[in-house]
């Protein structure tokens, strides 16, 4: 029975293909969109990833990392270094700036530390860190897009600041991360002493847990680094979501309409043959069986291409644009192969069930 | 011409599947790219509405600044004074602006936070729709979208800028997809930043007949240390940046879409035309030339296209209108640019997806046509 609906398959050499071809696409667009989506929002916390602490001391009232003005109150910084179970604080600003090169703009998530600290760039690649006020390591990727190399001038607000060095995996699609001294961004925000977080990190056996329930610093927020990170990645759903949910919505919807539609053509093109077959004395449950087969060898052929397409293109996506990350969750090719599947399926059984009503007689009529 | 559009119609028309293959699959591609299209072009246009809506002719603001968008712009107070004698302004009014998170219970958004005298010509709220829109000491307007989302009120307590205020109204139409917008009061905000006497911005409403451009550029000469744009190239300014950095994400997508769209709708033309071989070979038999072969295939799938697109116009329609009636602060924008693009490429492609299935045929001797194997 596989044999027959392989043999019948195989046959129309074109029609199989195009059929696979359009299954692939459909699911590989699917795919390609939902990971580029949690991708987008994964991407967001790449420095808190990959920056020590695990309890960060904010102003009062915010709870988010990107895009937030926090300062924190002068005695900060000492209250927290004095307070039990705390081995290190790092003290960093973070500030977004918009910088000029060439007359296109781009915006920073700049970061001001202090290199005997830490908090500085986690993956320095060429050139060093900034010794002196207005110096500047920035994104790799971004300096390519923007012909600077190290050396270069470029323009902070009011003033001229000088690249001394590159980073790697700093750069996102709302901006990338840039770093500087601290005193840098002290006299940019002309605010001497000013601080916006501590990040903080727990003595040896201390839990950051018991750390922040301690901390209690007053006009601070103390929250552990994991819930900053998911905040964050919250923050940013919640403010692209409403387009890029809708946007893999109607993907999803339109996908899964055309695997339908594709495999609902191969059936009724086929249809004469079905005819044949039933001509020939077969049951209507072998017929059902032989085209429900053929659908989903069509489907699930065109299914493990369109993983492929969607993982590819994904690929190809991150090599030509850093900035943009596509995560295509196991959970998500899953849904989308038993819904591609399922649709696949159930496209074929339509045309089917008209064709198990037919009187075999009549089959070659017309 | 005339009985090459009948046989096309009659060709799409006679057969159910075939209608629906082709229409039903250019429907869905075109559904595909107008509406992500819409959704795009609806995100880039709500980027600069407060800018549009602050009723400033010129933006002054800290050397260098060119945007609104997450920048931090400080001037010295007497900053207005000078701005105020040059020629050409008939208004100044300061507004102090950051960017910052507001919290309501368990929700929060990133908000321009805008500080400004509640007497001041420019800069507040451009539409109130809940309220007042005057803000005194301790008071806040937000935005009605991120209100109800919060499900908060007139009389609620939101938290702004590290201290807490009372809602006192609700704004609308000035909320972009990246930001919600606040105010707050003027002498509040500048108790937060320690009393410091800087402003953000000066506003300037021109003098009547006076051009933006040219008050702009004497506020320049005039006044030291400042950068003054007339709104509209503030604004751009700002699109272009916000359209690099925040809806360059939606559209890589809306460009898949397209790519994918145009895919889908090339995949079933052909698959359409392939399944119609048959009879182009019987016309081709009957005598039919190879012009006229092509002018009804291409004739096809130009009324596929033409069908498909009414119904993915129809479908983005449908979705603006749903999307509109929702919380979602999103608005779909239909524009013609999108329109013309979608529908000629579609055309384009499914011009050419017809004509390659049609071209072994138009090659055939009609003699052979028949023979099996050929044409099946």
């Amino acid at each position: 029975m596989l044999l027959l609906a392989r043999r019948n398959l195989v046959r129309d050499r074109t029609r199989f293909l195009l059929s696979v071809l359009g299954v692939a696409v459909s699911i590989g667009l699917i795919l390609l969109l939902a990971g580029y989506r949690s991708g987008v929002y994964r991407q967001s916390s790449a420095y808190l990833d990959n920056t020590s602490g695990s309890v960060v001391v904010a102003e009062r009232g915010i709870r988010d990392f990107l895009g937030t003005s926090s300062v924190l109150p002068p005695n900060a910084f000492d209250a927290v270094t004095s307070t039990p179970g705390v081995a290190r604080a790092i003290p960093v600003v973070a500030q977004f700036v918009i910088f000029e090169r060439h007359d296109r703009k781009d915006g920073f998530f700049l970061i001001g530390y202090d290199p005997a600290a830490g908090g500085g760039p986690w993956k320095l690649v060429d050139g060093r860190e900034p010794v002196a006020d207005d110096e500047l390591v920035i994104d790799r990727t971004t300096a390519r897009q923007h012909d600077i190399v190290i050396g270069d001038q470029v323009t902070l607000l009011d003033r001229d600041a000088t690249v001394v060095g590159l980073s790697e995996e700093t750069t996102f699609w709302a901006g990338s991360i840039a770093f500087a001294r601290i005193t840098t961004l002290e006299s940019l925000a002309r605010a001497p002493g000013l601080r916006s977080f501590l990040l903080v990190t727990p003595g040896a056996g201390v839990s950051p847990e018991a750390v922040r329930d301690r901390l209690a610093v007053p006009g601070t927020e103390v929250l552990l680094k994991s819930d900053l990170i998911a905040n964050d990645r919250k923050l940013m759903a919640r403010v692209y979501d409403a387009p890029i949910g809708l946007m893999v919505a109607i993907a999803f919807v339109v996908g899964v309409l055309v695997v339908g539609l594709v495999i609902y053509t191969a059936t009724i093109e086929r249809r004469r043959e079905y005819g044949t077959i039933k001509a020939l004395g077969a049951r209507n449950r072998m017929l059902y069986r032989v085209v429900t087969t053929q659908a989903f060898i069509a489907a699930a052929a065109g299914a493990v291409a369109g993983v492929v397409l969607g993982y590819g293109a994904g690929a190809v996506l991150t090599a030509v644009r850093p900035q943009f990350r596509v995560d295509i969750e196991p959970a998500t090719v899953a849904l989308v192969l038993v819904a591609g599947l399922a649709m696949a399926v159930a496209a074929a059984l339509i045309p089917a069930r008209s064709l198990a009503r037919v009187e075999p007689a009549e089959v070659f009529r017309g | 011409m005339s009985a090459t559009w009948l046989l096309a119609r009659r060709g799409l028309a006679r057969n159910r599947v075939r209608l629906l293959v082709s229409v039903g699959g250019v429907a869905l591609a075109l559904s595909l790219t107008l509406a992500l299209d819409a959704i795009y072009a609806g995100v880039a246009n709500q980027l600069t509405t407060y800018i549009d809506r602050s009723g400033a002719d010129v933006w002054v603001s800290q050397p260098g600044v060119r945007n609104l968008h997450m920048v931090a712009s400080w001037l010295p107070d007497s900053v207005i004074g000078q701005v105020r004698a040059v020629d050409g302004v008939a208004e100044a009014a300061p507004i102090l602006y950051s960017t910052d998170t507001i919290t309501a219970g368990d929700e929060s958004t990133v908000a321009y936070v805008i500080g400004t005298r509640a007497d001041a010509p420019m800069g507040g709220p451009s539409e109130v729709v809940d309220g007042s829109g005057r803000v005194g000491p301790g008071e806040v307007i937000i935005d009605r979208g991120f209100a109800r989302k919060a499900g908060v009120t007139l009389g609620d307590v939101v938290t702004v800028l590290g201290g807490e205020a009372v809602i006192v109204g609700l704004s609308e139409g000035t909320a972009s997809l990246v930001n919600s917008v606040a105010f707050v009061s003027f002498d509040d905000f500048r108790e937060m930043r320690a009393g410091a006497p800087v402003v953000s911005f000066v506003l300037v409403r021109t003098a009547e007949g006076a051009s933006p451009d040219g008050v702009a550029a004497g506020i320049e000469r005039l006044v030291a240390g400042v950068t003054a744009q007339s709104r509209a190239t503030f604004a751009a300014g700002e699109r272009r940046l916000v359209t690099d950095m925040s809806a360059e994400i939606i559209s890589i997508m809306d460009v898949i879409g397209f790519v994918v769209g145009l895919a889908v709708v090339a995949l079933t033309v052909y698959i359409a035309t392939l399944a119609r071989r048959r009879e182009y070979g019987v016309l081709k038999a009957l005598g039919a030339r190879n012009r006229v072969l092509y002018r009804i295939v291409l004739a096809q799938a130009v009324l596929s296209v033409a069908l498909g697109f009414i119904a993915g116009l129809a479908f983005t329609g449908l979705l603006a209108f749903l999307v509109a009636r929702t919380d979602l602060n999103l608005e779909l924008a239909i524009t013609a640019a999108s329109l013309v693009k979608v529908g000629l490429l579609a055309a384009v492609i499914a011009g050419l997806a017809a004509i390659l299935p049609i071209r072994q045929v138009a090659e055939l001797d009609p003699a052979i046509v028949f023979r099996r194997g050929v044409v099946t």
